[in-house]
């Protein structure tokens, strides 16, 4: 342990290049975590495993928008997708007893793996596009500094998006109340049933 | 060797005083435990006109330290079909949860050593409030695949009820917590402390107080709120199946929440290290209002009987949340007014 030390400090290497190369080598493993968690949602046989792959990989995209310097991003995904969406998800999959489900190959299981092999062909056209232009926003990162990434966040919301943001909640809305009126009131059959 | 180690990282000295922090903390937390469960027997003894604990050592201390070294001694019991990865895991993220949960709470004024200024925080943040919220959410995972991974219906039901009741309160929690965000005008939790040096939050927001104090006692699972534990008729509910040091985490859990929840209480509507007598030790301050705190959590235990499970969902989403909506409008209000006037 010893030598190995006396041999890294030997090697001159200065401070800025030891922390940055441990910063991308972070980014690197959880990066790398995040795919391996979403290759397990789809992978496992067990829904309860793969709801708590999928968990794991929101946490380590919070992560990532923590490594990026976005707290507050960060924490609203934690709070939104891995606090209230999942714990929904989990309470669903252990009410309705969770079983192994058999593999086998059947035709749909191959017109399946056709379809998602399709679609990561498309995903490989996208290399030929090249790189892109990352979207221009006023909250540069001296302005981020400033205010906090929250106030930042909340300026940019409700004076750039505002239109988009007030439909959004509108959309919410409205699924809300067709979730209550669906599970809510029960419309009478036409014919009522007899018993035979 | 050591003195090139620490010239290597000598701008980076704040990672060191990071683990120098968290160890300290995560310690300080957990040796606090065995010291709250002895608290809370005494003080129960008492309610109840009887003596409690009183044989090991003065006052029964050491009963403290005796429960300690019998939970790590006893036979740890995993039924066959029990889903191991998952029961391992459960205690685990119970503990994990509650401990990062208690690292962003500030707890007194920053102080000098050696020319660097070290605040008595783990990590000041400044979506602390926010941070808070979010790890003591997902502690919720534990004691839902805790009583999943049991295989057993009572842990089964006691996993549902918790889930169902932690996202329930949360709602009535964060509103309330948003009432003292609206007046302070931040997520910092060392700022909205700075901002009550003249009157405690608790004062002029005190609908918002008692709201958070009734969620926070429902989101730590304590009584009347206990309903996913409920000893009579989930016989303990999520951790039925849990014996010895893993039945003891979960125990450790339960009381570090506590003390994190008293913590930001204290922080958000008392005041924090601000003594308002002129009693200036922050730290004692700081921990005589936990205190108190934690003694009304006891209080509350030994005085309330559980409410039912139906009217627990109503009491949360029919009375409580409209309740706090309305309190959240009316301190906008009175802050956009206070703004514009």
């Amino acid at each position: 342990m010893m030598e190995f030390l006396d041999q890294l400090l030997s090697f001159n290497l200065d401070r800025e290049t030891v922390f940055g190369l441990f910063q991308q080598s972070l980014v690197f493993i959880v990066g790398m975590t995040a795919i391996l968690a979403s290759l397990g949602v789809i992978l496992c046989a067990t829904p309860i495993y793969s709801a708590l792959y999928l968990i794991g990989n929101m946490v380590c995209l919070a992560l990532l928008f923590l490594l990026f310097n976005a707290e507050f991003l960060a924490v609203v995904q934690v709070v939104v997708y891995a606090g209230a969406v999942m714990i929904l998800f989990l309470f669903i999959i252990a009410l309705l007893g969770a079983r192994k489900e058999p593999r086998d190959l059947s035709f749909q299981n191959l017109m399946g793996l056709g379809f998602v092999g399709l679609l990561f062909c498309e995903l490989l056209l996208t290399m030929a596009v090249g790189e892109t232009q990352p979207v221009q926003g006023q909250a540069t990162p001296e302005v981020v500094q400033q205010v906090g990434s929250a106030k930042a966040i909340g300026i940019e919301l409700f004076s750039n998006h505002i239109i988009p943001f007030e439909l959004a909640s509108l959309l919410l809305l409205v699924a809300a109340v067709g979730i209550i009126s669906l599970a809510k009131f029960t419309y009478k059959p036409l014919r009522k049933r007899t018993r035979t | 060797m050591i003195d090139d180690i620490l010239n290597f990282l000598d701008p980076y000295w704040w990672l060191i005083i990071g683990v120098v922090k968290a160890v300290i903390i995560a310690v300080g937390l957990l040796s606090t435990v065995p010291l709250l469960v002895w608290l809370e027997r005494r003080l129960m003894g008492r309610f109840q006109v009887r003596l409690g604990p009183n044989r090991v050592g003065p006052l029964g201390l050491g009963q403290a330290i005796a429960d300690a070294v019998k939970l790590l001694f006893k036979e740890n019991i995993v039924q066959s079909s029990a889903d191991k990865f998952l029961f391992y895991l459960a205690p685990a993220i119970v503990v994990f949860t509650a401990i990062v949960a208690f690292s962003a709470i500030p707890f007194g004024e920053p102080f000098e050593v050696g020319g660097q200024s070290i605040g008595l925080w783990g990590a000041n943040l400044n979506i602390g409030l926010l941070f808070i919220f979010a790890i003591s959410s997902m502690g919720i995972y534990g004691i839902v695949i805790a009583g999943f991974s049991s295989n057993n219906k009572y842990s089964l039901m006691g996993g549902l009820r918790s889930s169902a009741q932690m996202i329930s309160y949360e709602l009535t929690l964060g509103l309330a917590a948003l009432c003292v965000v609206i007046m302070s005008g931040s997520l910092n939790l060392y700022e909205i402390v700075k901002s009550q040096s003249e009157l405690p939050y608790a004062i002029p927001l005190f609908p918002a107080f008692v709201l958070f104090f009734i969620a926070g006692v429902a989101e730590t699972n304590r009584a009347p709120f206990d309903l996913p534990e409920a000893e009579q008729e989930l016989v303990a509910g999520f951790f039925t199946e849990y014996s010895g040091m893993k039945f003891a985490m979960f125990f450790m859990g339960e009381y570090v929440n506590m003390i994190t929840m008293s913590a930001l209480i204290t922080v958000l509507f008392l005041g924090g290290w601000n003594s308002y007598i002129g009693l200036d030790i922050p730290i004692l301050v700081f921990a005589f209002k936990v205190f108190l705190l934690l003694c009304v959590f006891i209080w509350l235990r030994s005085t309330f009987p559980r409410i039912r499970y139906d009217r627990l969902m109503t009491f949360g989403w029919k009375f409580l949340l409209p309740l706090s909506l309305v309190v959240m409008l009316f301190y906008s209000a009175v802050k956009v007014y206070s703004i514009t006037a």
